[in-house]
């Protein structure tokens, strides 16, 4: 009996461990599965996460453009480093210990410069930014069962493939994914829609039209001036607020609101948006190394002479331009009408009444900073050379952020950009024949009567940078193998 | 008697169960293989559609036009703007033409005339679908799954194993004239 139980015990014991090895077996071949599983998703999101690092590089430099658009001191670029070279300005930066995935540290490596060859025809420099992302792998340095992950992702796990920005290995202590992006930015005018408003744009009248045309092209104007045959549809309203009256004017363009609605807009030939946000950036009073000493104000006829170079215009501050009767201030330019420049700040406001007018003559091209409001109505702004970009008006930020107050009529047909993020700004006549000509931006901005405001495109590319807009995004995934 | 059939019974409960076993491992293994390969490709796509100048979306075959970023050395070249202000390495209006294509089942990648590179077997199908103003696209893979449920109605079972990507393109997003985007 016993030596039967013996047998008996030990075959169980026998299937027992064949059982159990064979399980186990099968649970560490699962068990293998799961970490190479486990393995390749860890390494796949690090490798997502190393863009998001990468991208996030090309966001800090843009804020440190944008930083560098405002009055100073604007503290962009501080703890950047500045290698100009080449005639270029190049700012570096290497961060960030951040919190990426699991708490582990991001590193974002970030070059700026402008190479000469993005420079546009007017003369705007657009940037290059190049930024790597780098996140540390968790986890052994096994490559993936696929070689083709390998290809795709190029992980580091024992080299990293570039050094110091060549494409050339060296050894590295830790598994981890660099992930290279180059994007170029160009700068974005002020005036890169017909009206922009910080809050309510209000169209108020069904017969207001509000449409493009280029000044720069032959197709799209005629001898450089709006003609309604060649009409474009680029006259874009936009609001950082929630409200757009459109009052059922025609538009042709598109409308965009910052989560906001369009009311009456049953005209509008483009596509309404709701995720439109631009900050306005403020205008910083000039600071000019040299001024015309006289006149101190204007309140009579007088003619202020332009300079004949953009980059030393002739330079004058006014406490106040306030003019009635038949009183005329004239910028003058040379007699032949070739191109003159001039910059006006006028530390007060400015007022144009009764028959009174201000007139830009031909050739000149003027920027107005103003401090105060703006209230132009008699014979209004004549701009001689019927072009938008040759008439700029510049609201200031005012110190204590109080309100200000633009009114643009008169009887003169009105052909200029109007910059007052800070102000109500209301447009109203343009004249007989109710035409402006230009882009408006404004803290709100009201349009009143049968107004027809016509925005030319050349605006889009003169005026005040207001922001950087990407143009070109490239990422480089290139290893030695792949050429 | 009984002691033999009842060892026979548990050992073939546990022939069935470890061969219920193995089938679940095999199943479980391709799937997982399968996944891989829906992410590699969904990704080779996505990288290719982010830096995308254009697309040309079709059924298991499109094509993507990337910036000619790369000289003849494979080293970065320098951007340049043209007369509308748009950006473009190399030649004006060169690019390079990245082929997907599926082909008895392998989905192949192809860098303008180079030789083509198979990126993932037992792809049943991948879909393009272009949307907002061909600024977004969205990628659909499938791939024959090995484990089927015979207790379900007949349908494609390929249907459940769907792979969803979206991709904005970063330089169709873009905007070089004018416009509030």
């Amino acid at each position: 009996m016993r030596t039967r139980g013996s047998k008996a015990q030990g075959s169980v014991l026998l299937w027992t461990v064949v059982t159990i090895a064979i399980l186990s077996l099968l649970g560490a071949e699962v068990l293998r599965l799961v970490s190479i599983k486990y393995e390749h998703a860890i390494q796949t999101a690090t490798w997502q996460e190393s863009l998001l690092a990468a991208e996030s590089g090309i966001d800090l430099a843009i804020m440190e453009l944008r930083k560098s658009l405002f009055p100073a001191p604007n503290h962009a670029w501080e703890g950047w480093n500045n290698i100009p070279g080449n005639g270029v300005t190049s700012y570096g930066l290497t961060t960030i210990p951040n919190a990426g995935l699991a708490g582990t540290p991001m590193t974002i490596e970030v070059s700026v410069d402008a190479p000469s060859s993005l420079i546009d025809n007017a003369g705007w420099q657009y940037y290059r930014i190049r930024t790597v992302g780098t996140m540390p792998i968790l986890g052994s340095a096994r490559a993936g069962q696929n070689r083709q992950d390998t290809r795709l992702r190029k992980l580091s796990l024992r080299w990293e493939r570039f050094t110091n920005g060549v494409l050339t290995a060296h050894a590295i202590s830790a598994p981890q994914v660099s992930r290279r992006t180059e994007a170029i930015v160009r700068p974005v005018s002020a005036f890169n829609q017909a009206i922009m408003s910080v809050k309510t744009l209000d169209l108020t009248n069904q017969n207001i039209v509000i449409d493009s045309y280029d000044s720069r092209d032959p197709f799209k104007s005629t001898n450089g001036l709006y003609d309604a045959n060649k009409r474009q549809q680029n006259g874009d309203l936009a609001t950082n607020g929630s409200l757009i009256e459109a009052g059922n004017a025609h538009i042709y363009g598109d409308v965009a609101t910052n989560a906001g609605t369009v009311s009456g807009a049953a005209n509008i030939t483009g596509i309404e948006r709701t995720d439109f946000y631009q900050e306005p950036i403020p205008v910083g009073a000039p600071s000019w190394p040299s001024i015309n000493p006289t006149p101190y104000t204007v309140t009579g006829t007088v003619t202020l002479n332009a300079g004949a170079k953009e980059a030393a215009a002739s330079r004058y501050q006014l406490a106040q331009i306030s003019l009635s009767g038949n009183k005329t201030l004239t910028l003058a330019g040379n007699p032949d009408g070739s191109a003159t420049y001039i910059e006006i700040h006028v530390t007060g406001n400015i007022s144009v009444s009764g028959g009174s007018q201000i007139v830009v003559a031909p050739g000149v091209s003027a920027t107005i900073y103003f401090d105060g409001n703006v209230d132009v109505t008699g014979n209004g702004i004549i701009n001689s050379n019927n072009q938008p970009n040759d008439l700029h008006l510049y609201g200031v930020q005012p110190i204590d952020s109080s309100n200000r107050t633009v009114h643009l009529g008169g009887n003169g047909q009105i052909t200029a950009t109007v910059y007052a993020p800070n102000a109500d700004v209301t447009v109203n006549g343009g004249g007989s024949s109710g035409h402006v000509f230009g882009s408006i931006v404004g803290k709100t901005v009201t349009m009143t009567g049968v107004t027809n405001l016509h925005y030319d495109e050349a605006s889009g590319a003169s005026g005040m940078i207001n922001n950087y807009k990407i143009v070109s995004w490239f990422e480089d995934n290139r290893d030695s193998r792949d050429h | 008697m009984i002691s033999s059939l009842i060892f026979s019974a548990i050992a073939m409960g546990l022939l069935m169960a470890f061969t219920a076993l193995e089938h679940n491992y095999a199943a479980t293994s391709d799937f997982a293989l399968n996944h891989a390969d829906q992410m590699r490709i969904s990704d080779y796509l996505a990288l290719d559609l982010r830096r995308a100048l254009s697309v040309q979306a079709a059924r298991n075959d499109t094509s993507i036009y990337i910036p000619n970023y790369y000289d003849a050395n494979g080293n970065p070249q320098t951007p340049v703007l043209d007369q509308n202000g748009g950006v473009y390495y190399g030649a004006l209006g060169s690019s390079v033409k990245v082929h997907y294509y599926l082909s008895a089942g392998t989905i192949y990648r192809q860098k303008d005339s180079t030789t083509p590179t198979a990126l993932a077997t037992n792809v049943q199908d991948f879909i393009f679908d272009v949307t907002d103003a061909g600024k977004v696209v969205s990628t659909k893979i499938t791939f024959n799954p090995t484990f089927r449920s015979s207790g379900v109605a007949a349908g494609d079972p390929s249907a459940a194993t769907a792979f969803y990507n979206t991709t904005l393109l970063r330089n169709k997003r873009t905007d070089n004239q004018i416009g509030v985007y």
